[in-house]
């Protein structure tokens, strides 16, 4: 119930954090703890609850530690194809008979299976295609009869769901929800259910969507089209070298029996963490939580990523004759987000692409004209393994992409030869912890934060630590980190040049 | 008898093991917790400017909003951007105390930041800083309001970064499709429709910003919101100091134009090759919020178009595979009709069977009730979301000036929610056949026409937009 008062309510949770000078982060931490509650049940399952009772409302996040990196060679677009597959239902939910539905959906991958074998074969055989294709619509058709479609999210919906959705990156996997803070038992029993029973109905069906998705963001956008060549150009062997979508012939390969195998494999409850940020008892979180999620049993560890990206021994480029405007990235290997430097990164993240003083955007749009925007930005396409240190820049109207070229080159050069200014690194501390103030204002950011540092980078605290290791970043680290990555062998070009109108 | 205790304990175990996971449709939820909407504290200063105060010491932050009456509806035709530009150059321009690259400095410095723009209907200035900045950046909010000093450089640094937004205009499929098919409902001259030229952006100077600036600027057409870490008696003292010398003026800001629509049937065609799915948008005109229609058209849309849970979502996407993301909804804008859009994106190979698919849903809302389940899914779903309506500060301040800004009453949002509370299936379908008319439908596709499933003549006569940017004039100004 809404009430209107003529009494304000002052929500005093967080002592003001960075108000003086001379507050410590160790002093906003634990602020912050009096307010936070972390529990792992018997089966590993990790919860991350955050108190924040401004208002009757609850973010409550999944993150699962699997994304696209963790996907075989040929069998690309899983992570994300099943993550699709997560909003489909379980045994109970989205469906009007189960039993049912298992055998038309056994019988719908049997043929699949045999087409695909045909397909694949030298020369494979058309009639038998036609047949089998004719035989898979009538059992699709069948076992879509059965289903209820979209009953999970219409469950949260009807309770008064708001902004629920999911993700994937290459590093891990996000399901989430906004609740009215009195129905997180449903939360409770749906999202268990879903990682206990689920049942990926429609699963060829959702390959066409997730198709559509590819063209949409991939194939028929000219930025989408140069990315992927760009990444498969920075990366030989590392999976980060494939877009998460996946490749159009692996989506169409996919079988749903393989997507169960990467379900088994990826989502054991020891994979899961779960975010909490809002008007909640930890007590009682933690209680509906060893109800509903103790029922997840334990498994083997998922196998890690074995393949490491081998130094790079020279520049590549990649250039797109494409009727679009020109574009021009730049890529240089970087470590991961463990290794010290990664915080001298995020300095230099700040001074050379962040905002109208940052340098890229001083140089090729303020002064020099010849970008209409340049920025820089790390830990593409992820940061849980060796990413990439990225500068763009959007070429002004009438220009080509080798002035916007020139001038980051020079600023590049520039960051590797002079020590940047006291003013330049002092602005990069103080910003990076106003962002993190600003990241506290909202439950949703906050979960994300929350599951993304606890699981990543393995301790939750990394959140505020960080400012930490920002701190105590010095000139000399820049400079020295500058030379170690921005060379030429280490680096990759990414272009696109306009070419003879559509 | 021990094999039979035995077995009443397993079974024991197991009905109280299945009874305490139960189907979610039986769980019971206690009351929601009660939401204490704050009260904004108001008040109107000597110079008309109206301030909404609301103190939030959560973190120490502090926010200010300005929403001010103007627009690029009030630009002249062959000035098209000037309101745009009017608004980034106030920003980067710097005032006749402080150059524009000093703020910049001044501002990233602090973590800080001010920014301008200017849109359709409204412009807007928004500032954000800690605690203890709070004073320095209200001094530069005022300052740039009051006295912007459009500096040339920075006026043409505007124009290039608009000229280049206008040479990539064609690169997206998704873009084209929007900006064209607003020009099909409102017509290509219409300001709610017409986007900048070179040869617009050619005709603007310095002197046109300036006289932009002083006809809007002014204290009496302006809301200021302030929220977060203050104390609202200092805060109002240090407001009322700083816009002390800013004199009003009273001459009228005129009301949106009025849009005739006259429902034409339309097919038209952007052909390109470079994509292999098609962008299709199709519709008509829409409404208003004022409409006495506008709460069932609310459920309609939910039931129609909500993502997820709709029909078009649930037919379309899921059950046909058709496209990833589709939508459908008639928009009510506050001061000027909005449209109804139907649209996905489809391989090109299947262009014409998502366009009827899609039409198929709007007819069917048109010709029968929905459906006792839907229905209660889509109400329940707005009233049972309700809280986040409201939910943080910054939500609550900003609908309020909303409300303001365009008449509505202060209460519209309740009223609203008294409203879908008493919406039937009959007055779903009731709005529905006033309202939409999938046979009266503008059709537009983006896409390459060779590989469609069937040519878009079997939809009517088709005509191609010709999108080619007009070059500049020559010679080309800076």
């Amino acid at each position: 119930m809404i009430t209107q008062t003529h009494r304000r309510v002052f929500s005093c949770l967080f002592i003001l954090l960075g108000c003086c000078a001379t507050r410590t982060v160790a002093q906003d931490l634990a602020a912050f703890e009096e307010r936070f509650t972390q529990f792992t049940l018997d089966n590993g399952m990790t919860f991350l609850v955050l108190e924040r009772h401004a208002a009757p409302v609850v973010t409550l996040l999944t993150f699962a530690d699997v994304g696209s990196v963790d996907e075989q060679r040929g069998r690309t677009g899983l992570a994300h194809l099943f993550e699709h597959m997560a909003f489909k239902g379980t045994q109970t939910v989205g469906t009007r008979d189960y039993r049912a539905e298992k055998k038309a959906m056994a019988r719908a991958d049997a043929i699949f299976e045999a087409m695909r074998t045909e397909r694949l074969k030298l020369q494979p055989d058309p009639k038998r295609l036609d047949e089998w294709a004719e035989e898979f619509k009538t059992v699709q058709a069948e076992a879509q009869a059965l289903l209820v479609h979209d009953e999970f999210q219409q469950v949260f919906k009807q309770a008064g769901g708001a902004n629920q959705n999911a993700g994937t990156s290459v590093d891990y996997t996000l399901y989430f929800v906004s609740l009215p803070s009195n129905k997180i038992e449903l939360w409770m029993n749906l999202e268990s259910d879903r990682f206990l029973n689920p049942v990926l109905r429609e699963f060829y069906r959702e390959k066409d969507v997730v198709m559509e998705e590819r063209r949409l963001r991939v194939e028929s956008d000219p930025v989408g089209r140069l990315l992927e060549e760009f990444l498969g150009t920075a990366y030989l062997a590392h999976p980060y070298g494939t877009e998460i979508v996946g490749h159009m012939s692996d989506i169409e390969n996919l079988s749903r029996p393989e997507a169960e195998a990467f379900f088994r494999t990826y989502y054991g409850p020891a994979n899961l963490t779960v975010a909490i940020v809002g008007d909640v008892q930890p007590k009682n979180v933690q209680r509906l939580a060893k109800r509903y999620f103790g029922r997840l049993k334990g498994g083997p560890k998922p196998p890690p990523v074995r393949t490491v990206e081998p130094p790079q021994r020279g520049e590549r480029s990649v250039t797109l004759q494409d009727p679009a405007q020109p574009f021009v990235l730049l890529g240089y290997h970087k470590p991961d987000v463990h290794h010290p430097d990664s915080a001298v990164l995020d300095a230099v993240t700040d001074i050379m692409g962040l905002g109208r003083t940052s340098r890229l955007y001083d140089r090729l749009v303020k002064k020099d004209r010849v970008a209409a925007y340049a920025s820089a930005f790390q830990g593409y396409p992820g940061d849980k393994y060796p990413g990439l240190f990225m500068f763009y820049a959007v070429p002004a109207q009438g220009q080509k992409h080798e002035a916007s070229m020139a001038a980051m080159e020079a600023e590049i050069e520039r960051l590797k030869k002079e020590p940047v200014s006291e003013a330049e690194l002092t602005k990069a501390k103080t910003r990076a912890r106003a962002s993190l103030i600003r990241s506290l204002a909202s439950n949703s950011g906050l979960a994300q934060e929350l599951a993304y540092y606890q699981v990543i980078t393995g301790d939750w605290r990394n959140l505020f630590t960080r400012l930490e290791r920002i701190d105590a970043v010095t000139i000399n680290d820049i400079q020295r980190v500058a030379n170690a990555y921005f060379t030429i062998q280490n680096r990759t070009v990414g272009l696109m040049e306009t070419s003879n109108a559509l | 008898m021990k094999r039979f205790i035995v077995v009443i304990v397993l079974l024991a175990t197991v009905v109280s093991q299945a009874a305490s996971i139960k189907h979610y449709s039986k769980l019971r939820y206690p009351p929601l917790g009660d939401i204490d909407i704050p009260d904004v504290q108001r008040l109107t200063l000597p110079n008309g400017m109206q301030l909404y105060l609301l103190e939030d010491h959560e973190l120490p932050l502090v926010r200010f909003s300005t929403l001010i009456r103007t627009g690029s509806i009030h630009e002249p035709a062959d000035k098209i951007g000037l309101a745009s530009i009017t608004g980034q150059v106030m920003r980067t321009g710097g005032t006749t105390d402080r150059a524009g690259d000093t703020l910049d400095a001044l501002l990233e410095s602090m973590a800080a930041s001010v920014e301008v723009s200017i849109g359709l209907n409204s412009g807007s200035a928004s500032a954000s800083a800690l605690t203890e900045n709070a004073d320095t950046i209200l001094e530069v909010l005022a300052e740039i309001l009051m006295k912007p000093a459009f500096p040339e450089d920075k006026l043409m640094l505007a124009k290039m970064q608009l000229r280049s937004s206008i040479a990539r205009r064609n690169d997206a499929p998704g873009g084209i499709a929007d900006r064209e098919f607003d020009k099909l409902i409102y017509g290509p001259d219409s300001v709610f429709a017409r986007h900048p030229e070179f040869a617009t952006l050619a005709n603007i100077s310095r002197s046109d910003l300036a006289a932009f600036h002083r006809r809007f600027f002014v204290p009496n057409n302006v809301m200021l919101a302030v929220w977060g870490d203050f104390r609202t008696p200092a805060m109002v003292e240090k407001i009322k100091t700083v816009f002390a010398d800013w004199p009003r003026s009273d001459e009228a800001v005129p009301p949106a134009p009025a849009v005739a629509y006259d429902f034409p049937k339309t097919v038209n065609l952007i052909n390109r090759n470079d994509v292999n799915q098609s962008n299709i948008v199709m519709g008509h005109i829409g409404g208003l919020r004022s409409d006495p229609d506008y709460c069932p058209l609310i459920i309609a849309n939910r039931i129609l178009g909500s993502s997820f849970t709709g029909r078009l979502f649930n037919n379309v996407r899921s059950r046909q595979g058709l496209a990833y993301s589709v939508y459908g909804v008639y928009t009510a804008n506050y001061n000027y009709p909005g449209v109804f859009y139907v649209g996905c994106q489809t391989k090109s190979e299947s262009t014409v069977k998502a366009i009827e698919a899609m039409r198929q849903e709007v007819a069917t809302m048109t010709r029968e009730k929905v459906s006792a389940e839907e229905l209660a899914l889509a109400k329940d779903s707005f009233l049972n979301s309700f809280v986040f309506n409201v939910d943080t500060v910054g939500k609550v301040i900003s609908r309020m000036m909303t409300y303001e800004y365009y008449g509505y009453p202060a209460d519209f949002l309740q009223t609203l929610k008294q409203g879908i509370e008493k919406v039937t299936a009959a007055d779903v379908l009731r709005v529905a056949q006033k309202h939409f008319q999938p046979d009266q439908f503008q059709i537009l596709v983006v896409g390459r026409s060779t590989d469609f499933d069937r040519p878009l003549s079997v939809l009517g006569n088709v005509k191609e937009i010709d999108i080619t940017i007009p070059p500049p004039p020559q010679p080309q100004k800076k």
